[in-house]
């Protein structure tokens, strides 16, 4: 199924213009006492949620601007934040 | 599928409150892992519970080709005896799962792809797996409707062969597991939801149910693209995987023109002629994970083109149905098998990718073995989760969305 994305500066686009850059997953981690699990989980461990989350999308063939959007994965519809959050 | 008939698998039976072992997902490698334990082990009381029908998800959406020509030297064992299992299953279930070994051939489309080709095939030579580097003509030769002219986006350089792949019948093996296992005793309950696993002091203590909660003390999630979803939510365990729609499509129905498995990496393309004549042909990836299973008409657009380039007597060609299924991918494009490692008597076999179907035989057969000794077999602990925090991700080439350039 065919995916929009909305990039906060060129707007609603054609969801093969972006390329996908993972779930959000907070802060890199401090390098200070960094385990190797703790990087383990911050570069390759998923939640991969059937439904709503927080991921990055980069607008590769756009404007070239890095930012998260909330997509139910079920649906492929993106999820305005409030809905999301809520 | 839910019929008054009688399935091959038995009558509906009532969902006991307790069970030896608990496998959650009705699909390839469950059954499997359920018709060894009970084959090879004596273990009989085994549900099997999934939440649609058996065969609802990867095993019966895949396009059926099996081959053991993989890249690196824990992968290449697996599949082979995977490949030489068919042939015993077919024996052994006593059921015709339409095994056609026709042989894949694979198109390299540059030099640089050709010295990749190289490698392989002698990993494969060294395990003892025929496979062979041959060049445009010999190609041609094998597959007469291959165009190896020099005018089309990515001419052909050579190929590489591997005579013992082929196709098999997914849902032949469906049915063939599933009675097999009912036989010797396994329950398999459709339309039944796992919906949460019940640990005490790090053991496994339950599984509870949409029908019910099931006492036991060892269960396997093997949901394929479902898995990671699953594990996570009932046991908070984090997996390296992104879950991605993979397209299939076949034609209507030709006249026999393709012998031979054929695929190309640079068209991102393969095609098989399946039995019944249709031209049975897949690849396309999503670029960003979901559980939609839908298919796309960018797809339909970038399969017609490059099937007409490689294989242009299919000009013309009417597509009769597209669709989608889930492929877990991994950061190293092999396996997560594990056993007993957060929680004694929890087993997980997932993260197989697109090469779920033709693993299903050998991974059952071991996954069998892990949960019936409490011993990891020698076979299976190359794919232990620890390698990702230790670095030590296999060779096989990745295919993840958010790692790859490609894709």
């Amino acid at each position: 199924m065919a995916l929009t994305i909305t990039c906060p500066i060129c707007g609603k686009r054609n969801g093969y213009e972006f390329k996908f850059g993972g779930e959000e997953k907070g802060p890199r981690p401090d390098e200070k006492d960094l385990t190797p699990e703790a990087w383990c989980g911050y570069v390759h461990m998923n939640n991969c949620v059937a439904g709503v989350q927080k991921e990055w999308w980069f607008h590769r063939d756009g404007c070239g601007s890095w930012f998260t959007i909330y997509r139910d994965t079920t649906t492929n519809f993106e999820v305005e934040k409030a809905e999301a959050t809520k | 599928m839910f019929s008054k008939q009688k399935p091959l698998w038995g009558k509906k039976k009532k969902l006991k409150s307790s069970y030896d072992v608990v496998l959650i997902g009705g699909g390839l490698h469950s059954l499997a892992t359920a018709y060894f334990l009970a084959k090879e082990h004596g273990i009989t009381d085994i549900a099997i519970i999934e939440k649609n029908f058996i065969g609802f998800g990867g095993a019966g959406r895949n396009t059926a080709i099996v081959r053991a020509n993989q890249r690196t030297q824990h992968n290449i064992p697996l599949y082979k005896e995977a490949l030489d299992l068919w042939p015993v299953l077919t024996k052994d279930l006593d059921y015709n799962l339409m095994f056609n070994n026709c042989g894949n051939l694979n198109l390299m489309h540059s030099e640089a792809a050709m010295k990749a080709a190289r490698m392989t095939i002698s990993t494969a030579q060294f395990h003892g797996v025929e496979s062979h580097l041959i060049d445009a003509k010999d190609a041609k030769d094998l597959v007469p409707a291959l165009n190896i002219s020099d005018d089309i986006t990515f001419p052909i350089h050579g190929a590489m062969f591997h005579p013992p792949g082929g196709i098999v019948r997914h849902d032949a093996v469906v049915w063939g597991l599933a009675k097999g296992a009912a036989e010797k005793g396994v329950e398999i309950h459709q339309q039944t939801e796992a919906l949460a696993i019940g640990t005490n002091n790090g053991k496994v203590t339950s599984v509870t149910t949409s029908g019910g909660v099931i006492n036991t003390k060892q269960v396997l999630i093997s949901a394929g693209g479902y898995s990671a979803g699953l594990i996570n939510g009932m046991l908070g365990i984090k997996l390296p995987i992104s879950v991605l729609t993979i397209q299939a499509m076949v034609t209507q129905p030709l006249k026999p023109l393709l012998n031979h498995v054929v695929s190309s990496g640079a068209y991102h393309c393969y095609a098989n002629q399946t039995l019944k004549g249709e031209i049975a042909t897949g690849a396309h990836m999503d670029p960003w994970p979901n559980y939609t299973n839908l298919s796309t008409a960018h797809f339909i657009k970038h399969q017609a083109e490059a099937l007409c380039e490689f294989l242009p007597c299919l000009q013309g060609v009417r597509f009769m149905r597209i669709w989608g299924g889930l492929a877990d991918m991994t950061p190293d494009m092999a396996p997560i098998l594990e056993g007993n490692n957060h929680i004694d008597g929890f087993f997980m076999n997932c993260g197989w990718g697109y090469f779920g179907f033709k693993s299903c035989s050998s991974a059952g057969k071991y996954m069998a073995e892990y949960m019936a000794t409490n011993e990891c077999p020698d076979m299976l602990k190359p794919f232990a989760l620890k390698r990702y925090e230790e670095h030590k991700l296999m060779g096989e080439t990745a295919a993840l969305v958010n790692y790859s350039p490609d894709n």
